[in-house]
C-alpha cells in the first residue's frame, strides 16, 4: 500500500518572538514495516539553519533556527511511503510467554536503539502507577503468550474507555484519563504503556498517521485526517517490536504509517522548541493521508 | 526545580539500641570518654580506635577548645555560631522557605595520615574506575556486550542519557569531581555508602566548615598539623583548565538558581575559585560556541562546572520544559569546544544497582580488587542475587534500585527487611517476579561513633562522612585532605548531606610532621596580573542596579515615616505638629509608592506608619522593600563581600502601631544600615563595572524620588512645613541653615535640592554621577559613537547647565522625571537581559 501524506503545522504567536529554535520530528524514521519513498520539508519563513539528525530513540529530528522576529511559522511535511503487510497471526501465536519474555529483557545485552531495556522503565509521561498495573495484571497473567497479553490489554482499553477528544488535553496525565475512562489515542497509548511496563513488559510510544475512510458515499475532506499514536510492544528476541493500536482495537497494519518511536510522547513530539519573548502560542495542524494508485480494476 | 533529595539508608535498629547506652552520658574530657568506650571495643569509636599519635592530636584539640572557653562549652558554641553568621553560611532542606543557619560542631573528626592513606587510595581507585565505566557505557559499550554489565542496569537509571552515546569529552575525562559517602564500621573498617558524580554537594560546605572552625579556634588546627584544603581546590581548578581549548580559560559555575538547596554553597565556591556564577539565562550558544552575556557583550566560556542535572542542561536536547538550561548547550560540548564537569550523563553510575557490579567491574577494568569495599549489594535483576535477597530478606535493607518509585517502597524509601509485615513482605516479593530489576538488597551498615561536643562535654555520636576527589592538572586524582562529617543521634542513617536535626563537623587529616604552608592562591606558577574582577554578567549588573534601587527606595520610605512620626530637627511637639496639608501630602506619597494601600481611608499617623513599615501586603512597604533587597542580595552572594551581605541580610522586626518609639527606632536602624551599606560600597568596592551599576541604581532611584517629592511638596501653596519636610527628606537641613539665615524660602530650597551640583542629595549631583558611570562603561562596538544611554545621560545633564530655580515648575519636574525613567530603560535595554526578564514587582509602575 502506498500513501501520500501531507502534514501542515501552523504556529502563531501573539507578539514577535526572537531567536526561535525548533525540533521537528516529522520525517518518518527507518522502520521495518514500511519504506519511505520521498520526503520534503518546507518551512516558512525560511529557516536560517536546518540541521537533520537521527535522534536518541527511533526518531528523525530536524533542528531549525529562525533568527528574525517571528509571528507565524508554517511547517509543511510531505512524503510518500509504502506500507508492508503486517506480521502474521501464526507468527504472533509463537511469541514467548510473559515470564520468558521478562527473562529475555533482563538478559538483554545491548544498548542500541531497539533494545527492550530502554523501554521497560517508567518515563516522564508514563510513570509507574500501581492502579493501572493492577488493572492489567489479570489480563497478562491469563495470557498464553506476549502477543496475546498485549492484545488483551488493547481490547480492554478499546472496550472500557470512551474516545472523547474533549475530555482530555495535551496536559492531561495518563492516570487522570484512566480514572475518567476516556481520552484520545495519546492517552490510550500512555495508559497501555504504563500497564505493560508495570508488569515488566517493554512498551514504546509510536507516533504516526492513520488512513481514514470517508463515510460511505461522501467525498474525503481535506485536512480531515490526524496524527495518530499507538503502542509498540516488544515480543521477544525473535519477533522484536509489534504495533498494537488500543484506539482501534487492532494490530498496527497497512492503515498505520509510522513516524517515530520513543519512551513516551515527549521523545517523539512533532514540534517543540524555545524562543525569547513573552508570547502565547497557538498551533493548528492539518493532515491528509491519501492512498496512491488504488489497485486498477483488472 | 531540580530535586536533589536523596534516598536514605537505614541501619539496623538493634545495633543502635546497644549504642544508645553508651551515648546516654556526657564526658568532661576525652580520657573519661575513652574508658567508657573501651567497654564496647575501642574500634567502635574514631577517637578510641585511633593510633596513639593521632590520639595525641585529638587531645590537643580537646584541650585547646576547653582552654578557649574556660570549660564553658556553651560559649564555644556561641563563638562558632557567630563565625557561621559572619560567613553567611546557610542551607535549605526540601520544603524550607527560608534558609537555615548552619549547624557546626566545634569538635572536628581527626584522622591520622596512616588511616587516611588507605581511604585515599581507595577513593582514587574508585574515581578512576567510575570514569572508565562511564566512558565505556557512552563509548565502546564493551562491558554490556561482554556480559559484565546487564543493559537493564544501565537503562534503569534516569540519569542515563541516550543522546550522549558516542560523544566524548575533549581529553577523555568524564569526571572531574567526585563525592562519596563513607561509613566507618564498628571494627574500624571504612566502606562506601554511595557515589555522587552528578553534583559534588557538600564540597563547598566542607570548605566553609574549615574556614569557620579555623577562624574560631585560632592556631589550634595549625598546631596539630592539620592538612590544608587550599591545594585541593587549586588542583580542581587547574584540572578543569587543563582540558580547555584556550590557555587562559574562562570557567563558569552553572547554578540552577537561588532557590536551589545548595545555592549558598555554589555562590561561595564560585567566589573562592574565581569562577563567574552563572544561570542558564546568562548564557547563549552561538555557532556551536558558548558565551556569557556581559555588559561588554558576549564573552566566551571554555568550561562549565555544572550544578544542574543533565536532563535540564539543554531544553532542545533533553527536557523541553527545562527553564534553567541553555538552548543548544549540547552543540557546544559535542563540538569539542566546551569542557563540562562532570560530563553529561555521568550520573548513570550512581544507582544502587550499580554498586552490585563495581567489585566485578574493578577486576575487569583495572585488573585489581576494590581497595575500599562498598556496601554489599545484591541486585534483584539477576536470579541468584534475587533468591539471596528473598532468602535473607529480614537481614537486609531493601531499596529501590534506581531511586524511582516502586511497588512496596513508598517514595522510593529504603526499608529494613525486618520492618516489613508479613503481608508487605509477601507483596514486595511478588512484585519482584514482575519487575525484579527495580530492587536491591544491601547489608545492614553499622557505624562507629566520634566524640561530639555538647554544652556539657563529649558524647559519642554516630557519623558518616562525605569525601571529595578531584582531577588535577596532570589528569591524576587528588583527594581532599578532609571532608564533611554528618553527625546524628538518630538510629537512622541517611546519605543526604544534612537533615533538619543533624550537626556537621569538620574532618581534619593530621600529619605527624608540620605541614607546609600552602594556599592555592599563591602556589605554583605566578598568575597574570589583573586589575579587574573578570567579567560582569548582564544579569549580575541588573541585580546590582536593582539592589541599590530597592535600598534607596527603602531608605526614602524610612525617611518619610520617620518624618511623619516626628521630625528630628523641628521636634517641637511630635508628628502631630506638622500641618494637616503636609501630613496629607506625605500620606499621598506613601500611597503612590505602594507603601500603604491606595484605598486606605484612615489618616491616623501611627496606623499609616505601621502599615508602611511592616505590612507585607503592600509591595512598597518597608518590610517588602527590605525583603526585596535581601532576595536580590542573595543572587549577588558571589559578588558581595560577607560584611556587605550581612548588612543586606537584615530582617525587619514586627512592630505594633502602638509602639511609636519602636517604629521611629526601626527607621533609624534601617537608615543606619543603609548608610553603612553605601559606606561599604564607597570605601571597599573597586571602581569597576559592578560598583558602577550599584551606584547608578541608587542615583537613578534618588533622582526620581527628588522629582516626585519636589513635585508634590513645592507647589500648590507650599507652606513652611512642606519646605521643612523637603529639607528633611533630602537630609539638607544643615546645609540650608548654614547658607541661609532668613528662614525657609522656596527658591533657595529648590536650588539646593535640584540644581546645586555640589549637594550629594540633590538632583543635579545624581545626574552628573549617572553620566560619569555610563561614560566609563564598556561600549559594544568600536566606531566611536556614544551609545544610547550615554546620549540620553548627556542630554539630561546638559539641561542643568542653564536651569535656574525660578524656571522650576511641576511640568519641568515631570519632564525631568520622565527623562530619568527613560534613561533607566535605555540602561536596561543596553546592559541587561531584555527578552526574558523574570517578573519582578515593577517599581516604576508603583508610582502611577
Amino acid at each position: 500500500m502506498i500513501y501520500a501524506v501531507s502534514h501542515i503545522t501552523k504556529v502563531s504567536y501573539d507578539a514577535n518572538v526572537r531567536l526561535a529554535r525548533f525540533n521537528l520530528r516529522l520525517k518518518p524514521a527507518h522502520w521495518h514495516t514500511q519504506k519511505l519513498i520521498e520526503y520534503n520539508l518546507e518551512v516558512s519563513p525560511p529557516a536560517d539553519e536546518i540541521r537533520e539528525s537521527v535522534g536518541p530513540y527511533v526518531v528523525n529530528v530536524a533542528r531549525i533556527a529562525i533568527n528574525n522576529p517571528l509571528k507565524e511559522l508554517v511547517v509543511k511535511s510531505t512524503f510518500k511511503v509504502e506500507i508492508f503487510p503486517r506480521i502474521s497471526d501464526v507468527a504472533l501465536s509463537k511469541s514467548p510467554d510473559v515470564q520468558s519474555l521478562r527473562n529475555q529483557v533482563l538478559a538483554s545485552g545491548d544498548l542500541f536503539k531497539l533494545t527492550p531495556a530502554s523501554y521497560v522503565f517508567p518515563s516522564d509521561l508514563a510513570p509507574l502507577n500501581c492502579e493501572i498495573m493492577e488493572w492489567a495484571r489479570p489480563m497478562i497473567e491469563q495470557s498464553h503468550n506476549i502477543a496475546d497479553a498485549a492484545m488483551r490489554v488493547t481490547q480492554a482499553i478499546f472496550k472500557e474507555f470512551k474516545y472523547d477528544s474533549k475530555a482530555t488535553s495535551i496536559d492531561t496525565t495518563a492516570y487522570s484519563a484512566f480514572k475518567g475512562r476516556h481520552g484520545v489515542c495519546q492517552d490510550f497509548a500512555h495508559i497501555m504503556i504504563i500497564a505493560l511496563r508495570g508488569n515488566g513488559i517493554p512498551a514504546a510510544y509510536v507516533s504516526g498517521y492513520l488512513r481514514t475512510l470517508p463515510p460511505p458515499g461522501k467525498p474525503k475532506l481535506v485536512g480531515a485526517d490526524a496524527t495518530h499514536a499507538w503502542v509498540n510492544v516488544w515480543c521477544g528476541n525473535d519477533l522484536g517490536w509489534v504495533g498494537f493500536d488500543p484506539t482501534n482495537n487492532c494490530l498496527a497494519g497497512t492503515d498505520h504509517i509510522f513516524t517515530a518511536m520513543g519512551r513516551d510522547y515527549t521523545d517523539v513530539a512533532p514540534v517543540d522548541g524555545v524562543f525569547f519573548g513573552y508570547s502565547r502560542q497557538t498551533m493548528k495542524v492539518s493532515v491528509d493521508v491519501n492512498e496512491l494508485n488504488p489497485e486498477p480494476v483488472a | 526545580m531540580t530535586s536533589q533529595n536523596d534516598a536514605e539508608l537505614m541501619t539496623n535498629n538493634r545495633s543502635f539500641n546497644d549504642k544508645d547506652e553508651v551515648g546516654a552520658s556526657c564526658f568532661a574530657d576525652l580520657d573519661a570518654y575513652n574508658s567508657a568506650i573501651a567497654a564496647n571495643g575501642i574500634n567502635s569509636d574514631l577517637y578510641a580506635g585511633a593510633a596513639p599519635k593521632a590520639q595525641e592530636k585529638w587531645q590537643v584539640i580537646a584541650n585547646g577548645l576547653d582552654a578557649q572557653c574556660d570549660g564553658d562549652f556553651n560559649k564555644l558554641h556561641e563563638q562558632m555560631a557567630r563565625q557561621i553568621g559572619e560567613l553567611g553560611m546557610a542551607f535549605r532542606t526540601i520544603g524550607d522557605e527560608d534558609e537555615r543557619p548552619w549547624p557546626l560542631n566545634p569538635m572536628p573528626l581527626v584522622i591520622g595520615t596512616n588511616e587516611w592513606e588507605v581511604v585515599s587510595q581507595g577513593l582514587m581507585q574508585r574515581a578512576e574506575l567510575l570514569d572508565k565505566v562511564i566512558g565505556d557505557i557512552y563509548g565502546e559499550q564493551n562491558l554490556v556486550k561482554d556480559g559484565h554489565l546487564p543493559a537493564v542496569a544501565v537503562t534503569g537509571s534516569k540519569h542515563f542519557a541516550r543522546k550522549m552515546l558516542g560523544i566524548k569529552p575533549r581529553k577523555g575525562h568524564y569526571l572531574h569531581t567526585y563525592a562519596v559517602d563513607l561509613a566507618r564500621g564498628p571494627n574500624g573498617e571504612w566502606r562506601v555508602l554511595s557515589d555522587r558524580v552528578r553534583l559534588a554537594t557538600g564540597i563547598g560546605y566542607a570548605l566553609e566548615n574549615r574556614i569557620a572552625l579555623s577562624r574560631s579556634t585560632g592556631p589550634l588546627l595549625y598546631n596539630v598539623n592539620s592538612r590544608r584544603l587550599a591545594g585541593f581546590f587549586g588542583n580542581l581548578r587547574d584540572g578543569i583548565a587543563a582540558d580547555c581549548v584556550r590557555n587562559n580559560p574562562r570557567i563558569a559555575l552553572l547554578t540552577p538558581g537561588r532557590f536551589n538547596q545548595s545555592y549558598p554553597e555554589q555562590a561561595h565556591l564560585a567566589r573562592y575559585l574565581g569562577f563567574p556564577l552563572v544561570e542558564g539565562r546568562d548564557l547563549i550558544v552561538s555557532k556551536g560556541r558558548l558565551y556569557v552575556r556581559t555588559i561588554a557583550g558576549l564573552k566566551r566560556i571554555d568550561a562549565l562546572w555544572r550544578w544542574i542535572n543533565t536532563k535540564h542542561l539543554d531544553p532542545l536536547a533533553f527536557d523541553a520544559s527545562s527553564q534553567i538550561g541553555v538552548p543548544d548547550l549540547f552543540e557546544a560540548w559535542s563540538n569539542d569546544d566546551l569542557v563540562v564537569a562532570n560530563w553529561p550523563g555521568a550520573g548513570v553510575v550512581e544507582s544502587k544497582a550499580f554498586s552490585a557490579f563495581l567489585p566485578r567491574l574493578c577486576n575487569v577494568i583495572l585488573g585489581q580488587g576494590l581497595i575500599l569495599p562498598n556496601v554489599a549489594t545484591w541486585w534483584c535483576g539477576q536470579e541468584t542475587e534475587r533468591n539471596y535477597v528473598i532468602n535473607n530478606f529480614d537481614d537486609l535493607i531493601i531499596s529501590s534500585a534506581f531511586k524511582e518509585n516502586v511497588e512496596g517502597l513508598d517514595h522510593a524509601r529504603s526499608r529494613a527487611g525486618n520492618s516489613f509485615t508479613k503481608e508487605e513482605k509477601a507483596a514486595i516479593i511478588e512484585a519482584m517476579t514482575r519487575r525484579p530489576m527495580d530492587y536491591t538488597g544491601q547489608e545492614v551498615v553499622k557505624l562507629s561513633t566520634t566524640p561530639s561536643l555538647t554544652d556539657k562535654g563529649f558524647i559519642p555520636r554516630f557519623f558518616t562522612m562525605r569525601a571529595f576527589v578531584a582531577r588535577g592538572e596532570d589528569g591524576n586524582w587528588n583527594v581532599m585532605p578532609g571532608g564533611f562529617a554528618r553527625i546524628s543521634d538518630e538510629g537512622v542513617l541517611r546519605t543526604s548531606l544534612i537533615g533538619r536535626d543533624d550537626v556537621s563537623a569538620d574532618v581534619c587529616i593530621v600529619d605527624e610532621v608540620p605541614v607546609a604552608q600552602e594556599s592555592w592562591l599563591n602556589s605554583g606558577k605566578p598568575p597574570i596580573i589583573r586589575r579587574s574582577d573578570g567579567i560582569l554578567p548582564s544579569q549580575a549588573a541588573d541585580n546590582l542596579f536593582w539592589f541599590s534601587r530597592y535600598c534607596e527606595r527603602a531608605e526614602m520610605t524610612a525617611r518619610v515615616i520617620r518624618t511623619m512620626l516626628g521630625s528630628p530637627i523641628e521636634a517641637d511637639g511630635g508628628g502631630g505638629a506638622l500641618s494637616a496639608p503636609a501630613i496629607e501630602k506625605m500620606i499621598g506619597l506613601l500611597k503612590s509608592w505602594g507603601a500603604v494601600s491606595r484605598t486606605e481611608s484612615i489618616t491616623d499617623i501611627p496606623t499609616i506608619c505601621a502599615a508602611a513599615l511592616s505590612d507585607k501586603k503592600n509591595l512598597g512597604s518597608l518590610a517588602s522593600l527590605v525583603n526585596n533587597c535581601r532576595e536580590i542580595g542573595r543572587r549577588l552572594r558571589d559578588r558581595l563581600a560577607s560584611d556587605f551581605w550581612q548588612l543586606a541580610n537584615y530582617k525587619m522586626p514586627n512592630i505594633s502601631r502602638h509602639n511609636i518609639e519602636g517604629m521611629a527606632e526601626t527607621c533609624n536602624i534601617l537608615l543606619q544600615k543603609y548608610a553603612a551599606l553605601s559606606g561599604l560600597a564607597h570605601e571597599n568596592m573597586s571602581r569597576l563595572g559592578g560598583w558602577r551599576f550599584l551606584d547608578m541604581g541608587r542615583r537613578v532611584e534618588r533622582g526620581i524620588n527628588i522629582c516626585r517629592i519636589a513635585r508634590n511638596f513645592a507647589f500648590k501653596g507650599a507652606g513652611h512645613d512642606e519646605m521643612g519636610v523637603m529639607l528633611d527628606l533630602f537630609d539638607s537641613q544643615i546645609t540650608y541653615r548654614s547658607r541661609y539665615i532668613s528662614g525657609l524660602h522656596l527658591e533657595p530650597i529648590l536650588d539646593l535640592i535640584l540644581l546645586d551640583g555640589h549637594n550629594p542629595r540633590g538632583l543635579a549631583f545624581q545626574i552628573n554621577e549617572i553620566e560619569k558611570h555610563i561614560e566609563n562603561l564598556p561600549s559594544l562596538d568600536d566606531h566611536g559613537l556614544p551609545e544610547e544611554p550615554l546620549r540620553k545621560a548627556k542630554s539630561l545633564a546638559a539641561r542643568f547647565v542653564s536651569l535656574e530655580a525660578e524656571d522650576i515648575n511641576i511640568e519641568v519636574l515631570s519632564d525631568l522625571e520622565g527623562k530619568l525613567l527613560d534613561l533607566s530603560d535605555a540602561v536596561s535595554q543596553r546592559y541587561f537581559l531584555q527578552f526574558e526578564k523574570e517578573d519582578k514587582p515593577a517599581i516604576d509602575r508603583l508610582f502611577e
